[in-house]
């Protein structure tokens, strides 16, 4: 695309004031300003039609089921209306949108939220347990089994132990102005209410939900990494709006996540009982909004939060 | 627990009313008026000297797929009435559709939506064969995307089995492939097509031919039992 047609996109998009920063982008920088991070030629996972036959590639597949519709294929451990793929786009292959194949490669880690080394199945326990508010499938379980062969198989060729271009969410610099609740609510109904809903609660398509919710009981919960307000900018920077990632401004992206992430959303599976003593022992920065009060409701607060835990009442799955 | 529960239902409350002040017609009886009246308009003509919507897109909104006109049957209202009213004020250009939704007032536009909105999907007993390995591309591209072009998985905004999303964005599954592939050519040229466009025309920039073909090519063949799975 030709610099001049990108700003027209742009100013289409009402966005005009805010097209400054991409004058002269040659088409090459495109990729970077699509949610394709600062690399070069990002990483080609492998595609479904590689899928080897057998009980290995079988296990691939479900892999690839779960991480598009856990609330089918993992029933038991989702409390929630979310998608592994929601986040993750283009079902974990997507560079800048946190991708399965570079997330594989970077396990066995020290992780300061567990404060020891996890590995890759431990780490997939924690979006179970906040991310989809449920409650983490045991390791070994066939749910985590599968998960972790998908990431495998999308990683395969990748080295260990070595940053890998597209990893996570490419880092976002900081705003001019500190993110700002009422403005971003202003880019939310503009930019992220048609397919989100004005209320945050998600759209749904033929009985399935496709836009996520982005916060109220149906969401992540208050222990989940998008909580905060820097990955939720770093990943709304990059990847949204879908297929325009890189449209907002910098200062739009942490305005609309300083919005997103100060909603009432489900408990903090780790709630010791008092509000401030969880926030000062698991979300003591100046990035997460639990604890602090915003339109006269303390978020996190037993009384005006949906529990942690939605998932259905544990069964055997194997 | 209490509180929270009380809150989740003044919320559920302000988007049922949305969802009611969203319904184009109002009470059903207006509705139907409006849907009888678009289909005199579909059989007939706004005038006697012109053809009515039905001798292109056919009195059941099937269109004719092979031709790339498209099925108006499983569209929303709104979104008919929404791209009637871009052709009439030419904000989208098309040779045929801009004289014909120029004949047409706003309330007859709106009859026209309303009646293609409320016919079922027609059955399709002739749909053109396509090339098997070319709708796997396609499913391949729908699903996931594709990492060397940036495009983003058409399922993210059109449902898993392409059946559209609310308003935003509409069903494809059984769409005609000719016209799915025209529109993609439009926004990969760098058109916007229409004031809704930006969204497709980022899309599709980086799309092939190829890709193009395998897209449309996919949804066109999704049918009923595709779009019932999970």
């Amino acid at each position: 695309m030709k610099p001049t047609l990108l700003i027209g996109l742009v100013a289409a998009l009402g966005l005009a004031g805010s097209a400054a920063w991409l004058v002269g982008v040659k088409p090459a920088q495109m990729g970077a300003l699509v949610g394709l991070g600062t690399a070069p030629a990002p990483f080609q996972p492998r595609t479904d039609d590689q899928i080897p036959k057998g009980p290995y590639g079988d296990l691939i597949r479900l892999g690839e089921q779960i991480f598009r519709e856990p609330g089918t294929y993992a029933a038991a451990y989702v409390g929630n209306d979310l998608r592994c793929s929601n986040c993750h786009l283009n079902a974990g292959r997507l560079a800048g949108a946190a991708p399965m194949w570079a997330a594989y490669t970077a396990y066995p880690a020290y992780r300061s939220k567990t404060k020891k080394v996890d590995t890759f199945a431990e780490r997939l326990q924690g979006c179970f347990d906040y991310s989809m508010n449920g409650t983490a499938p045991p390791l070994g379980d066939k749910v985590l089994v599968a998960l972790e062969t998908y990431s495998y198989f999308l990683a395969k060729s990748l080295p260990t132990g070595e940053t890998i271009p597209g990893h996570g969410f490419p880092a976002l610099p900081k705003p001019d102005l500190p993110g700002d609740y009422a403005r971003g609510g202003q880019v939310y109904a503009q930019n992220c209410a048609s397919c989100h809903g004005a209320q945050g609660q998600g759209q749904s398509s033929g009985g399935k939900v496709v836009f996520p919710p982005l916060w109220g009981a149906r969401s992540y919960n208050w222990g989940a990494g998008m909580t905060s307000i820097e990955s939720a900018a770093s990943f709304i920077r990059a990847n949204m709006p879908l297929g325009l990632g890189g449209s907002l401004s910098v200062q739009q992206a942490w305005d609309v996540a300083t919005y997103m992430d100060s909603q009432v959303r489900p408990q903090d599976p780790r709630f010791d009982g008092d509000v401030q003593s969880t926030r000062a022992k698991y979300a003591n920065t100046p990035m997460s909004m639990y604890g602090r009060t915003v339109n006269g409701v303390v978020l996190g607060d037993p009384a005006t939060t949906p529990p942690a835990r939605q998932n259905p009442p544990a069964v055997v799955t194997n | 627990m209490r509180g929270w529960a009380t809150r989740k239902a003044a919320s559920a409350g302000i988007v049922a009313a949305a969802l009611v002040l969203s319904l184009a017609g109002g009470p059903a009886g207006a509705d139907d008026s409006l849907i009888a009246a678009g289909g005199a308009l579909a059989a007939h003509g706004a005038t006697a000297e012109r053809p009515g919507c039905a001798s292109c897109h056919m009195q059941n909104g099937a269109g004719q797929p092979d031709v790339g006109i498209p099925r108006l049957a499983g569209l929303t209202a709104q979104q008919i009435a929404t791209q009637l009213g871009y052709f009439a004020d030419g904000a989208r250009q098309d040779p045929a559709m801009t004289t014909a939704a120029r004949l047409l007032s706003p309330l007859q536009r709106q009859q026209a939506a309303a009646y293609f909105a409320s016919l079922p999907i027609p059955p399709e007993p002739d749909r053109l064969a396509t090339d098997a390995a070319l709708r796997a591309r396609g499913q391949d591209l729908f699903r996931n995307g594709d990492q060397r072009t940036g495009l983003i998985a058409c399922a993210l905004c059109h449902g898993a089995t392409a059946l559209g999303v609310g308003e935003f964005s509409p069903r494809l599954a059984g769409q005609s492939a000719a016209y799915v592939a025209t529109q993609l050519q439009h926004w990969h040229s760098g058109a916007l097509r229409d004031p809704q466009g930006a969204f497709m025309r980022a899309e599709a920039r980086g799309m092939t031919q190829d890709d193009i073909d395998a897209v449309a090519a996919y949804v066109a063949a999704l049918g009923d039992e595709e779009t019932k799975s999970p």
